[in-house]
Order: structure tokens, then C-alpha cells, then sequence
């Protein structure tokens, strides 16, 4: 405690001296490295996916301890949030008699954005920050230098299969979060407010929702998926300073691609 | 996180043990690989620690929080760490999804009755029952969360944590403590904040998309008492459930750098968790007692 308060006292001094231009131009400097290198590993990993210069073992590894091991979060976080919808929900329901209505609202809301949405957090903070910080510690114990003196590429062996392997979870996993949220959003709608299975079944495929609705939350999840293995990988790769600097690497992908994932929907949604 | 080069072991010590059971001498028993119910049990024991000692290290931050010692500036340093850092970031996530939620809710209003006076009202009820404290805690959870757990758990690993309790402070009082305030304090200004924000870009996209006049959005007689309240009780509890939550996930930090990366891991997938379990416990409570 009394440490951390010596290290505050000077960088609260700082900021106060710094005057806005400086602080805003610092700020505005650091964003454009981010992106710039941001943009030198999404150059790397692409060379690499198109030569299909890709470790197999390493990316289906990958893909069981990214995908398989998420699930339980996926699955807890579907049921709810579909709840959540219904509930929020059952006030307007019941006051405009809506009954009829609520599987095409839970539907609607469900797999254009709340599922793509909540999944990409939830795999986000599994998933993305797990990756930064194994690419991270890797950095700090020089276990990627000694890769590069065995003339193994770290990009291709390493980094690669699992940008790939979270693509791959993201979507996959919200598949599945689609259909568990819609049970959930069932469930609720049955305790709650006594929407039976049935009714809620016909006014969620009774033709308001089309294919292009599942299909946009879908695109969106790939897209996030893409942001979280771009960031993650980028923060681990550039991690300085032992434990204390994975912590912040961690911290610092969790943000950015949060940020990222809610700029990049916006465009999303008004695009599709 | 655990890796996955341990379980070499086992299959090294059967054949041994097959080949030793002819002669007398003790046979080295390797245990029988963990069945499905076997798991199951485990996972639920882990479960229930889990909560009992996030339930003891929140009656102890209580305890301190009113006997404690006062550190002086603690709890403002805190306060400008977990508020003012996340302002830019909940400024800007936050008026995006306001953008996003009202052209959604807008198309899809369209789609049943071409009539959009009450998207205003709606949307303005929602946002204070719900989403600004449920979509800016789980920001919120991401952000502070993970900062939390990570500096705490950097202490743990270079032993800052065992230095504290060996001069007889509590860690708690000291770390945790500090922080279970400011969050209190900060969450809620945030999220009334993030509320503001969204509600503002909410309005202007309503006007530039659906030639919504302001001062038809600017409906204010959906809200009530009860979504006030529903919400407010939402910033609390998301505000205390952050703090414990990623300080529990700090506090039981091992190993290295490996360690403190998947410390910040759990803090950020625990708390966001809380943040929705929450959700569901006060939002179904609320439905139930204002109908």
C-alpha cells in the first residue's frame, strides 16, 4: 500500500503539470503505436494463414483449451442473459397484453445483438486475456527468443493457430449461445409471465425473424472474434517487465478489445 | 492457467506398477482417473469454497470498512484510479451502444407500428432500470476488474502481501478495503454517467435516422419510482461485487508472471459473472415485487 502510494503521488503531480495538449497528444501518440503495431501483426498472421503455414497439433490444442474449456461460461451466460431479456421484457408485455409478441422480441434482440454481444465479452475475458497472458509470460521468460535461435517461426507456430482457434470459438460458441439463450429467454417467459412453450415457439418463427437476422449476429461474432485474437496477441507479443507487466498487458488487451468489439457492432449493425 | 504438459505422469507409473505386482513389495497404487460424477462433485465443492470465502472476505471488508484503520488519501487515490481512468473508455463504449440500441429498437419498431413517439420514453426506462447499470458494470468489471486483480496479484507474487501480514496488517484492510469504497462510490457516478451518455447519443441518433423531433424522445413519464430504485440498488451492488470479486481472484495468486495473467483471467470471467447473476437475482426480485 504504502508503495503504491509513493509511485501515485508523482504521476498524479504529473498529470496535473502536463497541461491537456500534452496530456491529449501523449495519448493521441500511444493509440497510433497501438494500432500501428496492431496493423504489423495482423500483416504477419495473415501472410502466414494464407500460405497455410500453420502448426495442426498446436492449433487443434488450441482449440480444445480455448473452445471446449469456455463452454460452461457460455453456456451460464446464455441461460441467463436469455432470462434477462424476458424479464426486462415482462413489465411492456403485460401492460400491452403482448403475450403473442414475446418470442419474436427475445428472438430478435437475442441473436442480433445480446448473444454475439455478451458471448464476445465472456470469451474475451477467458479466452483473450488467457492468451495474452501465456504469450506474455513466453515473452518475459524469453521462451519466443529461443524459438527464433531454433529458426522456429513464432508467428506460425505460436501465434497463428491460436488467431485462429479464437475465431473459430467465437463463432461456434454463439451458435450455441443463440439456441441456449432462447431456452433460457423460454424458460423465463414460462415462470414469469406464463408464455407457454408453444405460443413462444410460433411468435418466434412466425416469419418476422428471417434468416438474416441469425445470420448478421453471426458475421458480427467472426469480427470479434477477429478484433480479440488481433489485440490479444498483439498485447502478449509486446509485454515488458516481468509479472507486473502481464498483469498490465492483460489488463490492457481486456480494454481495447472490449472498446473494440462495441466501435466495431456499431458499424456492424449499420451496415448489415 | 494450467498447461497442458502435466499429465505425463500416470503413464509413466502404470507399467511400473503392472510389472511390480508379481513380487511382494509394495505396488505403487496410481488412483483411478476421476469419473464423471467424481468431477462433478469436485467442481461443486469448488464452487462452494469459492462463495464462502468471497461470503468472509465481504464480512471482512465490512468489518473494516467500519473499525478499520483511516489511511489518509487512500480511498481518493482509488477513487481517481477505478473513476476517472475508466471515464474515457465508459464515455465511449457507452455512446456507442446508445447508437446501436435506439437504431436497433427503431427498425424493429418500424417493422409492427410505424408510430415511434414512445421510443423515447421506452428506451429512457430501460436504460435506467437495465442496461446502463448492467452494460457499464459489465465494462466496468472488465476494466477495474482486471486492474484490481492485477496489481493485487503482482503483490502476491513478489511478495508484498506476506511482507504486509508479517508487520501485522491485514491485507484486507489495506488493499481491499480502499478499493470496496472508492468502487461504491465511483461505480455509481459512472453509471449515472454512462446512463447520461447513452441517453444523449440515443436521442441524437433518433433524430438524424428517424427524424425523431427531441422534445418528443425527451419523454420523461415512463420512469418511476420503482425503475429508480431497481437501478440504483443495481450501481450498489455491482459497485461492492466488483471489488470482492477480482480482489478474492488477486489475493489467491500463484506462481509467477503465469500466475498474475490468470489471476486478471478469473477476476475479469468471475466478475462479469457476478455482474449477470446479479442482474438476474434483483431485476426477477423487482419484477415480482412492482410487478
Amino acid at each position: 500500500m504504502a508503495k503504491s502510494k509513493e509511485v501515485a503521488a508523482p504521476s498524479a503531480r504529473a498529470i496535473e503539470t502536463k497541461g491537456v495538449l500534452h496530456a491529449a497528444g501523449e495519448a493521441l501518440l500511444s493509440i497510433a503505436q497501438t494500432t500501428g503495431s496492431m496493423g504489423l501483426v495482423a500483416g504477419r498472421l495473415l501472410s502466414r494463414l494464407v500460405r497455410l503455414r500453420i502448426d495442426r497439433d498446436e492449433l487443434f490444442r488450441s482449440l480444445y483449451r480455448m473452445g471446449v474449456k469456455s463452454m460452461p461460461i457460455v453456456v451460464v451466460t446464455a441461460l441467463f442473459t436469455g432470462a434477462i431479456v424476458v424479464i426486462q421484457a415482462a413489465p411492456l408485455v403485460q401492460r400491452l397484453q403482448a403475450h403473442a409478441l414475446v418470442g419474436w422480441a427475445a428472438g430478435f434482440s437475442t441473436f442480433r445483438e445480446i448473444a454475439p454481444l455478451l458471448t464476445a465479452l465472456m470469451i474475451n475475458g477467458r479466452v483473450g486475456a488467457n492468451n495474452t497472458a501465456e504469450l506474455g509470460t513466453m515473452v518475459v521468460t524469453e521462451q519466443i527468443d529461443a524459438m527464433r535461435v531454433l529458426a522456429i517461426d513464432p508467428i506460425s507456430f505460436l501465434v497463428a493457430p491460436r488467431f485462429l482457434a479464437i475465431v473459430c470459438t467465437l463463432f461456434l460458441a454463439t451458435v450455441l449461445a443463440d439456441a441456449l439463450a432462447i431456452l433460457g429467454a423460454c424458460g423465463a417467459g414460462m415462470v414469469l409471465i406464463g408464455v407457454s412453450p408453444a405460443t413462444f415457439y410460433n411468435s418466434l418463427t412466425g416469419g418476422l425473424i428471417g434468416v438474416g437476422d441469425i445470420m448478421s449476429g453471426l458475421v458480427k461474432s467472426a469480427l470479434f472474434g477477429v478484433v480479440i485474437g488481433l489485440s490479444s496477441c498483439h498485447f502478449g507479443l509486446a509485454v515488458t517487465g516481468g509479472a507486473p507487466g502481464v498483469g498490465r498487458a492483460v489488463n490492457a488487451t481486456v480494454v481495447a478489445s472490449a472498446a473494440g468489439i462495441f466501435v466495431l457492432d456499431y458499424f456492424v449493425s449499420f451496415t448489415l | 492457467m494450467s498447461t497442458s504438459h502435466g499429465s505425463a505422469v500416470p503413464t509413466q507409473a502404470t507399467p511400473a506398477g503392472a510389472r511390480a505386482g508379481g513380487s511382494h513389495e509394495p505396488v505403487p497404487v496410481t488412483p483411478p482417473a476421476p469419473g464423471f460424477v467424481a468431477k462433478l462433485g469436485g467442481g461443486v465443492l469448488e464452487l462452494f469454497r469459492t462463495a464462502r470465502e468471497l461470503y468472509s472476505l465481504f464480512v471482512r471488508t465490512l468489518y473494516y470498512v467500519v473499525r478499520g484503520r483511516r489511511e489518509k488519501g487512500a480511498v481518493a487515490y482509488y477513487m481517481y484510479e477505478i473513476g476517472n481512468r475508466s471515464l474515457f473508455f465508459l464515455t465511449v463504449v457507452m455512446g456507442f451502444i446508445g447508437m446501436i440500441l435506439v437504431y436497433q429498437a427503431g427498425v424493429q419498431n418500424k417493422r409492427i407500428l410505424p408510430d415511434l413517439s414512445m421510443l423515447g420514453a421506452t428506451y429512457l426506462e430501460y436504460l435506467v432500470r437495465d442496461l446502463a447499470a448492467s452494460i457499464g458494470a459489465l465494462m466496468l468489471a472488465t476494466r477495474v476488474g482486471a486492474g484490481i486483480a492485477a496489481e493485487v496479484g503482482s503483490m502476491v507474487v513478489t511478495e508484498q502481501v506476506d511482507a504486509l501480514r508479517m508487520c501485522a496488517a491485514d491485507p484486507i484492510d489495506y488493499l481491499i478495503k480502499p478499493r470496496f469504497i472508492a468502487s461504491i462510490i465511483m461505480v455509481t457516478c459512472l453509471i449515472i454517467w454512462s446512463g447520461l451518455v447513452a441517453y444523449v447519443m440515443g436521442l441524437l441518433t433518433a433524430w438524424v435516422m428517424f427524424d425523431l423531433n427531441p422534445q418528443t424522445f425527451m419523454n420523461l413519464q415512463m420512469v418511476k419510482y420503482p425503475a429508480l430504485l431497481t437501478g440504483l440498488v443495481k450501481c450498489l451492488a455491482y459497485g461492492a461485487a466488483i471489488p470482492i470479486v477480482s480482489g478474492h481472484a488477486g489475493l489467491s495468486t500463484f506462481g509467477g508472471s503465469e500466475g498474475v495473467g490468470s489471476a486478471t483471467t478469473r477476476a475479469v470471467v468471475n466478475t462479469s459473472l457476478a455482474v449477470i447473476i446479479l442482474n438476474l437475482i434483483i431485476s426477477a426480485t423487482s419484477f415480482l415485487v412492482f410487478g
